[in-house]
């Protein structure tokens, strides 16, 4: 029963922490709450989208094969892995322009594409793991033997969904305790952290398909030090890209990785945080212009 | 000017079709090619909540994995190691195709029943 809850926190949990923190970035802007829409159509389709790879996985449809199934879970991480980047680029690049951004108004068509892209990450994180709690819950379910059984289970599961939302809670009670600065600081450096998460997971499964050579595999066995099957290897894992036995490619491409986000958030500059002092000024006449 | 830019959408969306199609292609039609001639072995989720075989040995190299879940609750073939994470529900079979060059010993376990282990031996090529 614990097990069922545990799971179902688990597996909803990595989703409802990637849209509370969009969600949260969001409200804080006026120009950001316009994405509000958008990130809700997000996770509107990536629960339509979880029902359909459920389906998959059960055996009822057959529409993805099982190389297939590799290939949409490759190209699902390696997709939010980009967007995820991309929007903390943009929030950052956000935050410092806002004022322009008011006063000129020029740049909302531009931001349309951004929209489309903050759809498509909300769609993905609902729909990666959102699949696999629906197998979970469904499969266990259905097995549950009396149907007093399977309302237990049923109650459980919607207790570990419960608790995932607490966790959402504690985590906008987070944003209003600490400064909004240090709130985006944290969360981007999350966000950054499980990119390469994304992309390390979507890189293992291009070196299944062989699609990736491995060059050199593995480069070392760090599993005596921190093993991957549970405790702070697993998490790590899951929220760092952390691997015992790394290929040297997946290594390459991790690095090339971090090189690319330094590189790309040091010519945003800025540090993200709302324009203080005089802007805010500027912002208050600007919004009673418009 | 009006023409040249109908002229190149016509040509960038016909090559985005058939794109698509290949990439169906390579989704849906093709989806056995890959994995045929390689070593195979089975693995059974059985309804005990065991694996069988509970330790699987296997020649270093690529090889397919076939999984069949014998159980009436859904599993999770995973191994971190292996690079591998796979879903299934109650009755399903499927494979996975796994290249693994160091010979040694790989966990892989049920992440939906954390408490069913197996281990992957893998011996040096002969």
């Amino acid at each position: 029963m614990d097990q069922v809850a545990f799971i179902v926190w688990r597996e909803s949990v990595e989703a409802l922490l990637v849209i509370g923190i969009l969600f949260t970035w969001l409200r804080t802007t006026p120009q950001g709450r316009k994405g509000l829409p958008w990130l809700w159509a997000g996770v509107f389709a990536g629960l339509g989208l979880a029902v359909l790879l459920a389906l998959v996985l059960l055996g009822v449809s057959t529409w993805l094969s099982s190389e297939g199934q590799e290939w949409f879970q490759a190209i699902m991480a390696l997709v939010a892995c980009v967007l995820v980047v991309q929007m903390v680029v943009w929030m950052r690049r956000h935050g410092r322009t806002l004022k322009k951004e008011l006063e000129g108004g020029m740049r909302a068509e531009l931001d349309q594409s951004n929209w489309w892209g903050l759809l498509v990450l909300a769609m993905i994180a609902v729909a990666r793991e959102g699949s696999e709690t629906v197998v979970f819950l469904y499969g266990t379910i259905a097995a549950g033997d009396s149907a007093g059984m399977a309302w237990r289970l049923a109650l459980a599961g919607v207790g570990g969904f419960a608790t995932a939302l607490l966790t959402f809670w504690i985590l906008q009670l987070g944003g209003k305790l600490i400064t909004w600065r240090r709130f985006f600081k944290l969360t981007e450096i999350f966000l950054l952290l499980l990119a390469s998460a994304l992309l390390v997971g979507g890189l293992d499964h291009l070196v299944s398909l062989g699609v990736l050579p491995t060059l050199m595999d593995p480069v070392w066995d760090s599993s005596w030090l921190l093993g991957t099957s549970g405790g702070l290897g697993k998490v790590l894992a899951d929220f760092a890209g952390y691997r015992a036995y790394p290929a040297l490619s997946e290594l390459l491409i991790w690095l090339g990785y971090w090189f690319c986000v330094f590189y790309l958030l040091r010519r945003t500059g800025g540090s993200g945080t709302l324009p203080k002092g005089k802007s805010t000024v500027r912002v208050a006449n600007a919004t009673r212009q418009a | 000017m009006r023409e040249r830019v109908k002229k190149v959408v016509t040509r960038l969306s016909r090559s985005v079709g058939m794109w698509l199609a290949g990439l169906g292609l390579m989704l849906g039609l093709n989806g056995n090619v890959y994995a045929d001639g390689l070593p195979t072995f089975t693995l059974t989720f059985r309804a005990d909540g065991t694996f069988d075989p509970v330790r699987l040995e296997v020649p270093s190299g690529r090889f397919k994995l076939v999984l069949i879940n014998d159980s009436k609750e859904p599993v999770e073939f995973e191994s971190l190691p292996l690079r591998k994470e796979k879903v299934m529900g109650p009755g399903v079979k499927s494979f996975v195709v796994i290249t693994i060059s160091r010979p040694g010993q790989y966990p892989f376990f049920d992440d939906f029943h954390q408490d069913v282990k197996g281990t992957l031996v893998v011996v040096p090529k002969k």
